[in-house]
């Protein structure tokens, strides 16, 4: 559930998670987290060390609805780090894809002006990778061969192009997910990745087995 | 083992030449001088690619200033603690509190080392807490950092030299360049 005036993320296991951070000491570490791919996984990872607090999806924002008022596309951003205000998207795909994710960020930040987001290309994981000295692993994650369980894949997760764009009924708030259709939508993604969450990870386990192969 | 020459010759393209990077190392000095005019600073350089710049710097700071070293594990290397968490491997020698502090950074991408660094410095209450960095490469940036001073923006490309590093090499090149993708790209 989010504040449909700040978007922000109100309960949730993200919630609980930073009651649970000392404020001092940075971050806990949440090792045993499902990742839909491995470089998210790998992310999680990164910011854990850097001390950086972050939430796994926390939000799903409505961006399309069809005539009835139902929404029938959202974005869920990978990363939310509060305390820098700031959503983060992980895309390691393959350029169709990320054609894709791209228009779904311009749709998200014309609704949501307020929102600060920031794209993770795959040059940009590579990138990172390199600096730490992980240039194999980087190519490992990348694209198809990252993602966790085959045969799935993030962009099938995608509802399909509409036909027509119909913006929200005037008085819908936006950044909340309508009761009506809220489960519409997130149970679509939840159906698709929930194949993906029962078939995999433990994070840990998965990158630590790429990396005994890679590093 | 690998010679000068052949160092030199993994360099794709110098992106900024010795010259270039000592007229700007002194504007940097001579703006620093001037905004810490009756202060007292501390320089604190964060190990180990920024010693070059840490160097030329202190030298072109036309005020008298102390000196430190840091240096802080980083993600993925061989000193990488066992519990995931940054660690500092080098901390500073004398307390800061009340102290005027520069951090002296090489090159800021991500801008999670030095997010780190700067909330662990903050913590010793400085007077006030300012970064240097001789390189910002804001394309690469994931979290919002007010930089004070920047000697150079750069494009997202992987340099080393004048203290930057590939597997610890190429720290002595006198310049800045661009590694040859070749170089990294077959290294597991």
């Amino acid at each position: 559930m989010i504040d449909p005036a700040s978007h922000r993320p109100l309960d949730g296991p993200a919630a609980s998670r930073e009651a649970a951070l000392p404020a001092a000491a940075g971050v806990v570490p949440f090792t045993r987290r499902a990742f839909a791919h491995a470089s998210e996984a790998e992310m999680s990872r990164i910011l854990d060390f850097y001390g950086v607090q972050w939430h796994y999806e926390p939000t799903t924002f409505p961006i399309l609805w069809n005539q009835e008022g139902e929404v029938v596309e959202s974005f869920s951003p990978d990363f939310f780090l509060p305390e820098f205000d700031l959503y983060l998207e992980m895309t390691t795909l393959k350029q169709s894809l990320v054609r894709k994710k791209n228009r779904k960020l311009r749709r998200l930040r014309e609704l949501y002006p307020d929102i600060r987001i920031k794209l993770f290309y795959a040059r940009d994981f590579r990138a990172m990778m390199l600096k730490y000295g992980r240039f194999g692993l980087a190519q490992s994650l990348s694209g198809a061969s990252g993602q966790l369980v085959g045969g799935e894949r993030l962009g099938d997760l995608s509802v399909p192009e509409p036909i027509s764009l119909v913006l929200p009924e005037p008085g819908l708030e936006l950044g909340r997910v309508p009761e009506s259709s809220a489960g519409v939508t997130v149970a679509r993604r939840r159906a698709g990745r929930s194949t993906e969450r029962s078939a995999t990870l433990d994070r840990g386990a998965a990158i630590g087995d790429r990396e005994s192969e890679t590093v | 083992m690998k010679t000068v020459s052949d160092l030199r010759s993994d360099i794709g393209e110098i992106l900024l030449n010795e010259t270039q990077i000592q007229s700007r190392v002194a504007e940097l000095g001579a703006q620093v001088s001037n905004d810490y005019a009756g202060r007292s600073l501390t320089l604190v350089s964060v190990l180990k690619g920024s010693l070059p710049f840490m160097a030329d710097l202190m030298r072109s700071i036309d005020r008298p200033l102390r000196i430190d070293l840091m240096e802080v594990s980083s993600y993925g290397g061989a000193t990488t603690e066992s519990s995931g968490l940054v660690r500092i491997l080098k901390d500073l020698s004398s307390s800061i509190e009340g102290e005027d502090v520069l951090i002296v950074e090489d090159i800021i991408d991500t801008g999670l080392t030095l997010n780190y660094l700067v909330r662990y410095l903050r913590g010793k209450k400085p007077a006030s807490l300012r970064i240097c960095t001789l390189l910002d490469k804001p394309a690469r940036r994931l979290v919002e950092i007010d930089v004070d001073y920047i000697g150079f923006t750069i494009p997202d490309q992987f340099v080393v030299g004048y203290g930057l590093d590939y597997g610890e090499l190429y720290r002595n090149l006198r310049f800045v360049g661009v590694l040859r993708p070749e170089v990294y790209s077959g290294i597991e």
